[in-house]
């Protein structure tokens, strides 16, 4: 008898399943699919930008930012939605944040290690994922300094 | 050890669902190596032998890791992640790679660089996301527990959809040591079985704190495993004196009123076990959409700057750097990704901070302070999962803010940093025999004992449900 390997090449098995459950006919209700249309005007997405000391997203300067070679076709594809969430995001102008303090993240301990150097064994894994290597140098094509 | 025993569905099934890569010879070997342990006498675990799926966001050494991303098609990470490597230390076997939402950026996995995933209930729909390859493969019945990561929702939310438990630890609990990095204030990794034993199970052999994650906690994981008894030991209120707590925001406009109805019923089977239910107002609870994507959309700008084909991942050979970087990035990145890393670009450009960033991390504060006066005053908070059923497959797809409305019931728990159990609860029209409809139940941080407990009793006694897709009941009646 084979055990788990056995089992994994798909020999026969018998099917347990843990109380508790059976099976009937499920209860079925109906669901209005119009009323999630609410839930986004209800939320005020204008047109307008809430924030007009804020200059609107400039789709192509971000992406030379972001270091993203977008097509002429991307910009415009990606522009219209960009704005539209952005304004979406400039009802966070409308509330009132006088003394709340900023949360990093939720609530941790302070877990830092000791800055001690520790050798990683898998080397050689790491090294082989690299596309350009040329021992004991990453190849990268010229640096253009650009203004 | 209580496991649900499924019978894992033979993996040539896969074609029809979607939810994975795998790689036969590597599953045989660790079920062989585990044969011989077992033959040696070793003690070998409490995950011996399961079949665990792994979503494509966490490391695997032997497998690769794509992220569900071009840019890292065919990468093979040197190591493995901590909740892999705990995972398999007990014994587990990593059956595959599942599908996933670029990156873990969306919330139907229609955002993979390489297929579609159907959901197991009906398959012109999806599973959800991002974590949707898990939840379908759990649901599917081709795994018995699976791994997923959820930084607004995307292990909650596919539960929800596909019928299956799906559980969010409270941030700190898992290491996130070699989940790819998202939003690194949000980012958790969580688990799906088919119950709430599996799943806690799962958990409990991932949670702990690890040294290679500076956020991972120190606090002590306690023994799960002991809520996980029989039904038929069960007291006949077995919740008397829980204070459960229906947040009111979730249950209002923009909520299907089959889901609405699902929840309520839930109430009343909590009511049923003995628990007082009331409903809770969180303030400010609509904030937390707009304060979440925001955040994570400006983690996320950060965190994807690593990818640029130089170190791993594929690159576009172009004569000068910067030109590398740019074709490399734009030819590796989805559209929903690159548009991600644009807002958080804006968000976080100079002079913008203040008005965005700062702003969202404020309102993270109102969120969590909300919670925690909620939670004062009851033992478990609940709501639904999702606004809806599963959508039909290219139903979300250009129109990015109608995708993110989905998330409202999830993201203020990443926010505030809590534990979140989702469990299957009733149906509502559509498919062949009707759509899952999941319940969120919301515990106090570093609370998912109490959570698993109270699922599990909710789980064994509720009735006239049995959660198994059609076309999988078929299978096991044949």
């Amino acid at each position: 008898m084979g055990g788990v390997g056995a089992m994994v090449k798909g020999a026969s098995y018998s099917y347990a399943v843990f109380c508790g459950s059976f099976l009937r006919s499920p209860r079925l209700s109906f669901s209005i699919h119009n009323k999630k249309e609410k839930l986004l005007k209800f939320r005020s997405f204008s047109s307008k930008s809430t924030c007009s000391s804020l200059q609107p997203p400039d789709v192509s300067r971000l992406a030379k930012t972001a270091q993203i070679s977008l097509t002429p076709d991307e910009v415009d594809e990606f522009a219209p939605k960009i704005q539209q969430v952005i304004d979406w995001f400039g009802q966070l102008q409308d509330v009132d944040l006088q003394s709340v303090e900023p949360s990093i993240r939720a609530e941790t301990e302070n877990n830092l290690r000791y800055n001690v150097p520790e050798t990683f064994d898998h080397r050689d894994a790491m090294i082989g994922a690299v596309p350009s290597y040329e021992e004991p140098y990453i190849k990268v094509p010229r640096v253009l300094s650009m203004d | 050890m209580i496991l649900t025993l499924q019978t894992p569905r033979p993996l040539s099934r896969l074609p029809r669902f979607l939810p994975f890569s795998t790689n036969a010879s590597i599953t045989l070997n660790q079920a062989d190596s585990l044969d011989r342990r077992i033959a040696a006498g070793e003690d070998v675990g409490p995950l011996a032998g399961v079949l665990v799926a792994v979503k494509d966001n966490i490391c695997t050494a032997d497998m690769p890791s794509t992220g569900g991303s071009r840019i890292l098609e065919g990468y093979r990470p040197p190591f493995d992640a901590t909740a892999v490597k705990r995972a398999k230390e007990l014994g587990a076997i990593v059956v595959g790679k599942t599908n996933l939402d670029e990156f873990g950026m969306g919330s139907t996995t229609e955002g993979s660089a390489f297929q579609v995933t159907a959901n197991p209930w009906d398959l012109s729909r999806v599973p959800g996301g991002s974590s949707g390859g898990s939840a379908a493969a759990v649901s599917a019945r081709q795994c018995v527990v699976s791994l997923g990561s959820d930084t607004g929702g995307s292990v909650r939310q596919p539960a929800s959809f596909c019928g299956v438990v799906g559980l969010k630890p409270t941030y700190g609990r898992v290491s996130r040591f070699g989940l790819m990095a998202y939003a690194s204030s949000l980012d958790t990794i969580g688990c799906f079985g088919s119950s709430v034993a599996d799943a806690g199970i799962l958990l409990h052999a991932i949670s702990g704190h690890d040294r290679f994650d500076a956020t991972s906690s120190n606090q002590d994981v306690p023994n799960f495993l002991s809520h996980f008894v029989s039904a038929s030991s069960f007291e006949s209120k077995p919740l008397k004196g829980l204070r459960v707590g229906l947040i009111r925001e979730t249950i209002g406009d923009g909520v299907d009123a089959g889901v609405i109805s699902a929840i309520h019923s839930a109430a009343s089977h909590f009511e049923e076990l003995g628990c007082s239910v009331n409903e809770v107002s969180l303030p400010s609870f609509s904030l937390g959409l707009p304060a979440y994507y925001i955040l994570a959309s400006s983690e996320s700008s950060s965190n994807l700057s690593r990818y640029d084909g130089i170190r791993y991942g594929n690159q576009v050979y172009a004569d000068e750097l910067d030109s590398l970087y740019g074709s490399s990035r734009a030819n590796g990145f989805g559209s929903e990704v690159k548009m991600r890393i644009l807002m958080g670009t804006y968000a976080l450009s100079a002079g913008y901070y203040d008005a965005y960033y700062k702003r969202a991390q404020q309102v993270r504060t109102i969120i969590r302070n909300s919670f925690t006066e909620a939670l004062n005053q009851n033992d478990i908070l609940i709501s639904p999962a999702a606004p809806s059923p599963a959508y039909k497959i290219g139903e979300k797809k250009n129109d990015p803010l109608a995708m993110y409305a989905g998330d409202i019931m999830t993201v203020n728990v990443n926010l505030a940093g809590l534990p979140a159990l989702v469990l299957p609860c009733g149906f509502v029209e559509g498919g062949t025999a009707g759509l899952p409809i999941g319940l969120q139940m919301i515990g106090a941080a570093f609370g998912e004992e109490e959570l698993l407990r109270v699922g599990h009793i909710f789980e064994q006694t509720l009735e006239n449900c049995r959660f198994v897709p059609p076309i999988i009941a078929e299978d096991i009646a044949s």
